[in-house]
């Protein structure tokens, strides 16, 4: 197999790239660790591939620094970072075939012929492409491309490799297809990798860690798990899985809890820690599947809101229920049907939706 | 649903008469020409009373014929390779490049093909009288190059535009320097618009008769300036021959680029 490359340990430090009156990246530091799979997260606009675009070279930053190692690679111009990259478009050279595609970059260093097509071999053999080195780039199909031009980036041993959106041409079929055979090569080579995606599926099923940008800042960096649960801001908490926000008011603090008034006038506590001021207006995250669906006010539960079913649909392995508040607003609620479960509300029906205060987090 | 030969009925036979029409229109002079070479009548009698090779032995034996056949195949083949050479730089300016004026510059390397020949012919003999270029190499080639320029810088321009830069890029960050993505790469991907380029160009000075009139001298004529001033003296059969050596010339070239292209496609 390729030889896992020397892992690398990149740093962005205070990265800011204007065009003109835009802010494209807006002060970014982000520490990506040796053999890390970090996801660039961010809806389209939000400043993470042209982050990806400084780090390979193809734009200065207009202040901040890019560190390999704790060495600026600024002044490296792009053909001498070695860095392996898959970009979104098809970039396969398209006048030469899968093996010349694949044998490019070590032509241009130039490698002795024969370790070039062991290397080749190798490489197009690791995304099991190894019968379609006669091909012209036009034969193959979208995702194939995508393979070849994935064994194009890694057969040079990169220390990092950076990968822009590279399966948003895509289907989903063949998208999970090739996300799982990355996450494969990426473990087979303990290759550093960053990787940008707007698609949070995509980020949560593959990334080590996530950093989601919003605006060209990143606003929280952390695993999966960490941005589902503690979501930083309230952009985080909307971006990251389905959420519902409900505009309340900041009645006062008791120790660790914070009383919030809902819009229909009811009191509700929140775990929250930091300060909030009474009177100030806030948002409530609820994700869907941290909430009850019940006929009467269960026991032990501090905070209820009574609502009416609006619509019940049935996912196979979850019941996602419509409801609608006191004061009109339309509410998303989760039944993972978990066995034991039995109540089903049909459409009309009154209930009360209960949650505890832990899991209910307060945006300004 | 589309127009289509089937949904037409009876009337596709008129346009069936149409297209053949046109196309007997075209071809005609061509045919005319080509049959005349091969004719025994001094006086371009047709039909022909009998058919010879006469003005081809004539043709071949004349020094002044053959020199003239490859002044224009000299000149020819320089200004194709030139206006390549200037075309492709041209053409990354004016594709890839982001400044002010550029729509501009555009229009001014495209603007030879609007102006018509005839002063441009006067202008540059003005110009070479001056400098001394009038009936020189150098001159002719200028003069060509000014004509043959518009259709490089379209081709290729053309080319380059339906070339994604992405897989440029892609080659730099590959380990290739600019220059060398560049020559590996993205040339090597729109060969087939540079192909056309050169074949224009070569057509474009190959057939150029007005402006050649202007800047050939009695030592540099090109083999259609020397048709023109034949006529003027006399009309026989051999300038028949010279014009059907002519087209062969175009038609294979033409082919020839043909045959590359489909290459390339593949």
């Amino acid at each position: 197999m390729i030889e896992a490359p020397p892992p690398a340990y990149l740093r962005l430090d205070r990265l800011t790239k204007r065009f003109g009156p835009i802010v494209a990246v807006d002060d970014v530091s982000l520490t990506v660790r040796r053999g890390e799979f970090m996801t660039l997260l961010g809806p389209s606009g939000s400043g993470k591939t042209t982050t990806l675009s400084i780090i390979a070279g193809f734009e200065a930053p207009t202040s901040g620094d890019v560190l390999l190692d704790e060495q600026s690679i600024r002044q490296v111009p792009p053909h001498r970072r070695n860095i392996g990259m898959v970009f979104q478009r098809y970039t396969l050279f398209p006048h030469m075939t899968v093996f010349h595609n694949v044998a490019f970059p070590l032509t241009v260093r130039r490698r002795p012929r024969s370790d070039i097509a062991a290397a080749v071999q190798r490489a197009l053999a690791l995304v099991q492409l190894g019968d379609l080195g006669d091909r012209k780039p036009n034969q193959l199909s979208g995702g194939q491309q995508q393979r070849v031009a994935l064994a194009r980036a890694l057969v040079y041993e990169p220390e990092i490799l950076v990968m822009d959106e590279p399966l948003g041409a895509l289907d989903k079929k063949l998208r999970e297809e090739v996300q799982v055979e990355i996450r494969r090569i990426h473990r087979q080579l303990g290759v550093t990798l960053l990787y940008v995606t707007h698609d949070q599926d995509e980020a949560l099923r593959m990334s080590d860690r996530i950093a989601v940008f919003d605006h060209g800042r990143v606003v929280q960096v952390g695993t999966g798990e960490e941005l589902y649960d503690t979501p930083a801001t309230r952009f985080v908490g909307g971006f990251i899985g389905s959420s519902n926000f409900i505009t309340a008011t900041v009645v006062g603090a008791e120790g660790a809890l914070v009383m919030v008034r809902l819009p229909d006038g009811s009191i509700t506590a929140v775990k929250q820690r930091g300060e909030a001021a009474a009177g100030a207006e806030v948002s409530l995250m609820v994700r869907p599947e941290k909430w009850q669906l019940s006929l009467h006010i269960p026991d032990g539960n501090a905070c209820t809101c009574s609502v009416t079913v609006s619509e019940a649909s049935f996912l196979g392995d979850t019941l996602v229920y419509e409801v609608v508040a006191g004061w009109g607003q339309k509410l998303l609620v989760r039944d993972m049907l978990g066995p034991g479960r039995g109540e089903r509300f049909s459409t009309g029906t009154r209930a009360v939706l209960s949650w505890r205060p832990g899991e209910v987090r307060l945006f300004d | 649903m589309l127009l289509t030969l089937d949904r037409i009925g009876p009337g596709r036979y008129a346009l069936y008469v149409i297209g053949v029409v046109t196309a007997i229109f075209l071809l005609l002079p061509i045919v005319f020409i080509a049959l005349l070479s091969f004719g025994s009548s001094q006086w371009l009698q047709f039909p022909p009373p009998s058919w010879t090779l006469r003005w081809y032995r004539e043709l071949f034996v004349d020094p002044r014929w053959v020199a003239a056949f490859w002044t224009s195949a000299r000149i020819a083949t320089t200004v194709m390779v030139l206006s390549i050479a200037l075309g492709l730089p041209v053409s990354f300016a004016l594709v890839r490049g982001r400044f002010w004026g550029r729509n501009l510059l555009h229009a001014f390397f495209v603007s030879p093909l609007i102006i018509p020949v005839v002063i441009l012919g006067i202008g540059l003999y003005a110009i070479f009288l001056d400098i001394e270029l009038n009936g020189t190499f150098p001159g002719l080639v200028a003069g060509h190059l000014i004509l043959a320029l518009p259709f490089s810088v379209v081709c290729i321009s053309n080319a380059l535009q339906g070339f994604d830069e992405g897989i440029e890029q892609a080659a730099v960050i590959c380990g290739a320097s600019p220059i060398a993505a560049v020559w590996r790469v993205t040339l090597p991907s729109i060969r087939a618009g540079v192909l056309s380029a050169a074949l224009f160009s070569f057509l474009v000075s190959w057939d150029e008769v007005v402006l050649s009139i202007f800047l050939s001298g009695p030592i540099w004529q090109p083999i259609s300036v020397k048709i023109w001033t034949s006529l003027q003296l006399n009309l026989n059969p051999v300038i028949a021959a010279v014009s059907t050596i002519l087209i062969l010339v175009t038609t294979l070239a033409m082919g020839g680029a043909y045959l590359l292209r489909r290459r390339i496609a593949r």
